[in-house]
């Protein structure tokens, strides 16, 4: 018997998943890393750590489930968070740890290249939108404020390629994960000149582009010996995790769009043309050379919910917060649609799709002497949500929308998935067992096989069985609520640019007068 | 309120109790100058505010303390008032000597009925942590009463009552310690914060114990929360960083095998060895060889 494993390198874990080849789940493990915030704006990651994590979750899967059960593995293949960047010297000793997708410290850079006539340029042949979490923008920031690492730089890799160059010794990246890093031309598929000159650096200080199929070459004696693989175990290059979550949501055809939220969250279409956006607010990453998904991603998803659950959760049990966000939905079930008037802005992480503003910062709005504890709760929710209405509103005005796939921990909550729909107005399907990347990652592998002719007929395979119907008196009712909340969003782009400097320079003053706030602390 | 002062050396009280170095309490009613100077000392110094409010530098920080606080004073660390004197208000207090091992580990000493390793665990909490003053611990103010009613009744078996009720205090200022920095919400706040206790002393042979206690949980919810958040038990977590360090060491030439496992936590070159292979399919040398420059 063969199968086909998945190993997702994502923000808090890699998580590793067995598939028979008819795509059922034989077993899968996970391994947490921290991320370290070492400074404001900061978010890095140990190398080292993620690759030694990868290996012992993967070996535990193969000698607990795979081995035993005289599993044959065919191939292995990869995906990953997007945007990470890990600067390498010449022997590839990793130089400091990598930079992840949520590092703000580029934010200068973004600025200064957005307000450059070639941002426009740089966007449209990229797709990727100027940000600081795009490679581009963070490799400029080496070069600028980190001379020394600049200079001893030979490549500069995303973290998939750092952990296949430790299996197999080759520096590779797929077109997928590099038309996510602001330098890949997504329609010539070659690395984009003006972008490279921008970041300062030359295509060879970045790994080979590969197709998404590509076989990443052998795994080197040592890991065929303590995985106890075969050297012709098939290693697939894979893609990112977005574009692997769309495909294994089933996702092929216009018409449709699936909405991811787990801590952050995204809206995506899939389609054989690049969105054309103005006003550059979406993402246009490519899965195959004749294949975009397009979107836009918000900062601001469930982790919102759970700085909520920690704030006010009631703990029955100590650090249970499952058991607490249960009980604080059950507690919003009881308010009716639309929070009594009462709307949050979700934004405590500034906002990236569609407002684009770092600025931007949390409200509660509306409040009246009625409202209560569950009516916080519920708009909290409420807003998460209308945050993702209104990335999905901006594609709907390119694309036409009928019906949306869920995933994500927070997406599938039933009373979440619930409001999707009724805010959508849009039938949404979902399947409970949230793995849609190592579902994307399991069909692009079955096709590699021969298993599936295209990734067409790959996609069509996966059927979504929970249907969740719109309610039409709620939907009202959001829609009314949420003209306001759009209103909001960018009315207050003024004091939330002056509170965010004030609360920029608190910050930097309470850091200096540490002494002070421990005062008021004890 | 009784004031007194027992003092080693000078007190009968304290003869049969070496470890006790002083033990007070005091209702300061008038303002004198140079009452209360920065000092340093080799004992533990533990003071509860009964009353009053107290400006206090501990470890060259400035606090403020409140009736129920306690404020703990390492060996070594400098404690005085801000203005140099004692303010108006009641506070109690105890000295205890700390025994230090040889390997730079401090613990409770000989006359403590804790087990060793709680003992151990104990004493890392104290040194770890930064936090020195302790709020609204009104339990310590009530043992530090019954030590002095125990020591001047002298009522059968006070003895090992008095070693006894010091060995409380320690056990409830440490409970304190742990549950103060975690309000047991954010369980992955409380994993990354001891991660980077781990990464800092990384060559300390960690036992389970002393990870749940870092972050103020028992040994069977922290395993149970651990595993289900991390994939690992406290222990392979453990590993993993040793190994994910002993990595960047090993591709680093200056270093010595043989450091590099008792920096990261080894117990020797050959443990270090087994376990890096184990995992990773290479010996630590062949790791090094495949890593290094080729020139």
């Amino acid at each position: 018997m063969k199968c086909i494993i998945t190993i997702e390198l994502g923000t808090n874990a890699v998580r590793v998943f067995a598939f028979d080849l008819n795509g059922n789940v034989i077993g899968s493990m996970k391994g947490h890393y921290h991320t370290f915030h070492t400074g404001p704006d900061y978010s890095e990651q140990d190398p080292e750590q993620i690759f030694i994590t990868m290996l012992y979750v993967l070996k535990n899967l193969l000698n607990e489930i795979i081995h035993p059960k005289k599993y044959a593995v065919a191939s292995i293949c990869f995906s990953a968070s997007m945007h990470s960047v890990l600067a390498v010297d010449k022997n590839g000793v990793p130089l400091g740890n990598a930079i992840t997708w949520a590092d703000n410290r580029a934010k200068k850079e973004a600025q200064e290249l957005k307000n450059s006539p070639d941002a426009k340029t740089i966007y449209t042949a990229t797709g990727t939108p100027i940000h600081p979490m795009s490679p581009l923008l963070k490799i400029a920031w080496i070069k600028n404020n980190s001379r020394e690492r600049f200079a001893l730089t030979s490549k500069f890799l995303s973290i998939k390629s750092y952990i296949i160059q430790q299996l197999t010794g080759e520096y590779l990246i797929d077109y997928s994960l590099a038309s996510a890093t602001g330098l890949l031309n997504i329609h010539t598929l070659k690395w984009e000149t003006g972008a490279l000159d921008y970041a300062g650096i030359s295509a060879g200080m970045l790994p080979d582009l590969v197709p998404v199929f590509a076989s990443a070459g052998k795994l080197k004696k040592a890991f065929q010996n303590s995985l106890n693989l075969p050297a012709d175990t098939k290693i697939i290059v894979g893609s990112s995790d977005g574009c692997l979550a769309t495909l294994g949501a089933g996702i092929w055809d216009e018409g449709k769009a699936t909405i991811t939220i787990e801590d952050s969250g995204a809206v995506r279409v899939v389609g054989k043309k690049v969105l054309q956006d103005e006003r550059q607010r979406f993402f246009n990453y490519l899965l195959t050379e004749d294949c975009y998904v397009s979107g836009g991603p918000t900062n601001n998803g469930g982790i919102i919910f759970e700085w909520f659950t920690k704030q006010f959760g009631d703990f029955k049990n100590p650090f249970d917060e499952e058991q607490s966000m249960e009980e604080l939905i059950a507690e919003a079930s009881k308010v009716h649609a639309g929070s009594e008037g009462l709307l949050f802005l979700p934004y405590l992480l500034g906002e990236r799709a569609p407002i684009w503003n770092a600025n931007a910062r949390g409200v509660y709005f509306g409040l009246n002497i009625k409202h209560e504890r569950r009516h916080f709760i519920r708009a909290t929710i409420e807003g998460i949500l209308y945050e993702i209405y209104s990335i999905g509103k901006i594609l709907e005005e390119h694309r036409t929308i009928n019906s949306l796939s869920i995933n994500g921990s927070f997406a599938s909550i039933p009373f979440c998935t619930q409001i999707i729909a009724d805010i959508f107005n849009k039938p949404v399907n979902l399947r409970a067992d949230y793995h849609s990347v190592g579902v994307g990652a399991f069909l692009l592998s079955a096709t590699e096989m021969g298993i599936y002719k295209t990734l067409d007929e790959a996609a069509k395979t996966i059927d979504l069985p929970d249907k969740y119907v719109p309610r039409r008196e709620s939907h009202a009712v959001y829609s009314s609520y949420f003209s306001i909340f759009e209103r909001l969003s960018t009315k207050l782009a003024e004091e939330f640019e002056a509170i965010a400097t004030l609360q920029e320079k608190d910050a930097a003053d309470s850091g200096t007068n540490k002494v002070l706030s421990k005062i008021k602390l004890t | 309120m009784n004031q007194f002062v027992l003092q080693q050396g000078h007190s009968p009280e304290l003869e049969l109790f070496p470890h006790i170095v002083e033990l007070g309490a005091k209702k300061n009613s008038s303002i004198q100058l140079n009452s209360l100077p920065e000092s340093v000392s080799d004992s533990i110094r533990i003071y509860y505010v009964i009353d009053g409010k107290f400006e206090w530098n501990i470890h060259h920080q400035p606090y403020m303390l409140y009736p129920g606080d306690v404020a703990l004073i390492l060996p070594g660390q400098a404690f005085g008032s801000e203005k140099g004197f004692l303010e108006i208000g009641s506070l109690s207090w105890i000295h205890i000597t700390i025994a230090k091992l040889e390997s730079g580990e401090v613990v409770p000493g000989k006359w403590s009925s804790l087990s060793e390793s709680e003992s151990l665990t104990i004493g890392k909490i104290l040194v770890l942590n930064n936090s020195l003053v302790l709020s609204k611990l009104n339990e310590a103010g009530r043992i530090l009463q019954y030590i002095q009613s125990e020591l001047f009744n002298q009522h059968i078996g006070y003895c090992t009552r008095v070693n006894h009720l010091i060995d409380e205090l320690f056990i409830t200022i440490t409970r304190q310690l742990t549950r103060q920095s975690n309000p047991a919400r954010d369980f992955p706040k409380a994993f990354m914060q001891l991660e980077q206790t781990l990464r800092q002393n990384l060559s300390h042979q960690w036992t389970v114990e002393e990870m749940a206690a870092v972050v103020g949980m028992g040994t069977t919810l922290f395993n149970e929360k651990v595993k289900s958040y991390s994939g690992f038990s406290p222990i392979n977590y453990l590993i993993n960083i040793r190994i994910s360090e002993a990595i960047k060491l090993l591709k680093k030439v200056d270093i010595s095998l043989t450091d590099i496992a008792l920096d990261t936590g080894f117990y020797s070159s050959q443990h270090f060895s087994t376990t890096f292979k184990k995992l990773t399919g290479y010996t630590p040398s062949e790791f090094r060889k495949n890593n290094l420059p080729h020139n």
